[in-house]
């Protein structure tokens, strides 16, 4: 497909990019992640001198940019356009849930970009020089860094759906960034802006394999970790349901979860009768029903994004059990969450004639 | 520990006698790298349970607060927690979301507890360092407790150089400990005025991290706005937190309107409200526990904000939480005659 | 050209007293300065300290809450309550040095109407004299 080169690394491109579009009046406001007095947050930004502290590809997720552009499209659609940057994970999310009415993509021009991963939270917390470089190198190189998120090691959907424009920048020097033209949207944004017209293919086969060498090993990994009761207790032993990872989750929207309301709340006589019967009971209780109950509502539409296990405060390793648990269960129903607006969440549509082994 | 098993034989001893029918303690997990709160009537399980444990159990308050909210439990039940813990029951009585019927409430001379993620790391070695008694690091917030020996129990429990002394607080105490030789309980001095000056000069020190717009915004400006602290807080109950509801469900035409305002609106929005306004709501009756520190996972000294707030403006309202069950929350209450600096007198009538 | 400062005030007011001296004061064709804007609730006891929070942090100079005289209040004793909130917010204000003297706590009764324009104009003048409220433009919140 047609795409634009140009000389310069993807940040100064991106830079220009942004300033082109606020001029000419193609925008009213760009969405991306920005560098802040003392750390960084995705940004609404109206004004052009804010775009000079705009770093749309650091290795820094705060939270799932698909869930904020669904709060602000949640009670209207946008009435003017703006241009959001997003990794591919954060547009598939935004997508789930506009599929079930929880924001509108009218008025929004999708960026996106070939996404080479994020640190996990804490790294940024404690100190990345190091492994920034590490980053950039690898980069340069087309290969995968040994510091990201386990779910981006693993990542199938590195390449984004959906997008109007797709920047390229993994494997060039480091001195130039390719533009990519998805569709009629995308080419209406680039008209006037200056760069080399290319053919560009989007293969990349170097790196699909090497993402399908380590999503093998993390999920032998977490099925030897997880895999059968005594397992899967021990891995949620630590549990202090404090209920984190839903609230971060993109395609956990609900506003009052039913784990949290009052028909999962137990009687004290219910308590005493289980201690009679068991011996001893752990207090509070539901622990594991609400890990299930989760994954069974959510693994469908699961993007693997991670954020789940950066928030958990005792470090369990929440990611990875759905990044297994969701692969298999997309693979059961032949659906990849966000790759296309048309295609129904599997639970909501149904075939006559399907899956007659378990009804018999 | 051997103060541990010297707190197990007690308990198993009020149990012998009748006194009590079943204890919630913290115990250890299958996996072995956390504790957690059990209710048991078993003697093999009580024998394994840990009442001094080196983290703060899973839930805290809110552990008894899903056992006992929807009504009081029928067997007399003692109830082991730390002296954080113990306070925050409390508050939550006033706020009607634990029932104290057939409770008997017990805490002890606190050792502190490690951060969560370094007990993770490495459970042997943290266990380790606490029976050794390593003062130096504990959470920061235990380091500057010295409160520990003021909270609403029945039975108190102090504990100096490997030995455990039982003293009666309430009448319900004292009824149990009937029947048990009682010593007098040594004041635990030391411990207390090395936290007493730590805590003095914490709030000296801290005030210049905090005070005016630019150092506030700095302090919070890695939060993502991830409601973790508000999760783990022992006090914080509430079902749908306000900042969770619809009244933060704005229009676009907001969002752009406030970006316009300010050049760049960061998102998640509304992070400083939210701290702010949870601190109005929760404030008189923070315990200064610390979870809240733990359970962020970008490392703001949250906890530490909090008791320095805390400390200020529980004495400006002359308000000790935890203190005692009949004393009302500031919010809930008033005088007639108070606060006369808040009301601004009219004594300028302007020429038209 | 630098224009004039204008500072923006929300006056926070009871539906019985509160709205009742403005209506008086119009009765008598007195005039408040136009930059302070009335927000009516219908007793100053259902305001909640978030609500001052967030007029001062998105865009308000100052924050004017005036109630029914104590013993007054139409519903027993809303005002006692909404004395306590405020007093909690300006501790709150003074110790993290964020101005506490941009949030002022008046009495204002239904017949009182020149008392309640020159709480409008006094305040709007004393905000002007103060300055921009600083958290107002930053977007790190």
């Amino acid at each position: 497909m047609e795409a634009l080169k140009i000389k310069k690394d993807a940040e100064s491109t991106i830079k220009e990019f942004l300033k082109f579009l606020m001029d000419k009046n193609k925008v009213e406001a760009v969405f991306t992640l920005t560098r802040m007095e003392d750390g960084f947050s995705y940004c609404l930004i109206k004004d052009k001198e804010i775009i000079s502290q705009a770093v749309p590809f650091y290795p820094f997720m705060p939270s799932n940019a698909g869930k904020m552009l669904s709060r602000i499209t949640l009670i209207e659609p946008l009435r003017k356009p703006i241009l959001a940057i997003l990794r591919p994970c954060e547009l598939r999310g935004f997508i789930e849930l506009v599929k079930r009415d929880q924001g509108s993509t009218e008025n929004i021009f999708f960026m996106s970009f070939i996404c080479p991963g994020v640190f996990p939270l804490k790294k940024l917390s404690l100190g990345y020089e190091e492994e920034l470089k590490e980053y950039k190198e690898k980069i340069e190189k087309g290969e995968l860094s040994k510091n990201i998120r386990n779910t981006c090691k693993a990542c199938e959907h590195f390449i984004p759906y959906n997008s109007d424009l797709t920047i390229s920048f993994i494997g060039e020097n480091g001195k130039e960034s390719i533009l990519i033209i998805e569709n009629e949207k995308g080419e209406n944004l680039i008209q006037g802006f200056e760069g080399e017209r290319i053919e560009f293919e989007k293969n990349f086969v170097n790196m699909k394999r090497e993402r399908k060498k380590e999503r093998e090993r993390i999920i032998r990994e977490t099925e030897e970790k997880g895999k059968g009761l005594d397992k899967f207790i021990s891995l949620f032993g630590r549990c202090i349901s404090c209920h984190g990872c839903s609230k971060i989750c993109p395609i956990c929207y609900c506003k009052l979860c039913d784990f949290d309301s009052s028909s999962h709340e137990i009687e004290p006589s219910s308590y005493e009768d289980e201690v009679k019967k068991r011996g001893g009971i752990r207090v509070p209780s539901n622990v594991l029903l609400y890990h299930l109950g989760r994954l069974i509502h959510v693994s469908v539409s699961c993007v693997n994004c991670g954020m789940c296990s950066d928030i958990c405060p005792v470090d369990i390793p929440v990611s990875e059990l759905f990044l297994v648990a969701s692969l298999r269960v997309q693979r059961l129903f032949n659906y990849i969450p966000g790759r296309d607006y048309k295609e129904e969440i599997p639970l909501k549509t149904f075939e006559p004639e399907e899956f007659t082994e378990i009804a018999g | 520990m051997k103060v541990n098993k010297l707190i197990i034989d007690f308990l198993l001893s009020l149990m012998e006698k009748k006194k009590i029918d079943a204890f919630l303690l913290p115990l250890k997990v299958p996996s072995g790298d956390y504790y957690t709160y059990v209710l048991t009537d078993e003697k093999e399980l009580i024998e394994k349970g840990k009442p001094v444990p080196p983290v703060m159990p899973a839930g805290g308050a809110r552990a008894l607060q899903s056992l006992t909210r929807l009504g009081s439990l029928k067997r007399k039940t003692g109830i082991i927690m730390h002296p954080c813990q113990i306070k925050a029951v409390i508050e939550l009585y006033k706020m009607k979301q634990v029932d104290l019927e057939n409770l008997y409430l017990f805490s002890f001379d606190c050792p502190g507890v490690f951060p969560a993620e370094k007990y993770i790391k490495n459970p042997k070695e943290t266990e380790k360092k606490f029976e050794e008694g390593n003062q130096n690091e504990i959470r920061e917030l235990c380091k500057i407790c010295d409160k520990f020996d003021m909270v609403y129990v029945d039975v108190y429990i102090g504990i100096k150089k490997e030995n455990i002394y039982l003293t009666p607080k309430t009448e319900k105490g004292e009824e149990i400990l009937k029947d048990f030789k009682l010593e007098n309980q040594p004041e635990p001095e030391e411990i207390k005025k090395r936290r007493s000056e730590a805590k003095e000069k914490f709030i000296e020190d801290f005030e210049k991290e905090i005070k005016g717009p630019d150092a506030l915004l700095s302090l919070f400006s890695k939060c993502i706005n991830c409601h973790n602290c508000m999760r783990v807080c022992p006090v914080c109950y509430c079902r749908q937190c306000f900042f969770d509801s619809e009244a933060f469900d704005l229009s676009s035409e907001n969002y752009l309107l406030r970006a316009k305002n300010k050049k760049a609106l960061r998102f998640p929005a509304d992070t400083l409200l939210f701290h702010l306004g949870r601190m109005s709501h929760m404030i008189f009756s923070c315990v200064n526990c610390g979870n809240c520190e733990d359970a962020c996972p970008m490392d703001i000294p949250i906890g530490r904000i909090f008791t320095f707030m805390a400390e200020k403006i529980q004495k400006e309202f002359d308000y000790v939480p935890g203190r005692d069950p009949q004393e009302r929350l500031p919010l809930v209450t008033y005088e007639e005659e108070e606060l006369k600096w808040v009301e601004k007198p009219y004594t300028r009538i302007l020429r038209r | 050209m630098e224009k004039d400062f204008e500072p923006r005030i929300v006056y926070f007011m009871c539906k019985w007293c509160g709205t009742g001296g403005s209506e008086t004061a119009s009765a008598w064709h007195f005039s408040y300065p136009e930059n302070v804007i009335p927000y009516r609730v219908y007793c100053t006891g259902s305001l909640s300290t978030v609500h001052i929070l967030r007029a001062l942090i998105e865009g308000a100079d100052g924050v004017l809450i005036s109630g029914c005289h104590p013993g007054d209040c139409h519903y027993n004793n809303g005002n006692f309550r909404a004395r306590r909130k405020v007093a909690l917010v300006k501790k709150m204000l003074e110790i993290l040095g964020l101005e506490p003297e941009r949030v002022w706590f008046r009495y204002v009764a239904h017949g009182e109407g020149k008392r309640f324009v020159d709480t409008a104009t006094e305040f709007s003048e004393y905000i002007k004299k103060l300055g921009k409220n600083p958290i107002k433009e930053r977007r790190e919140t």
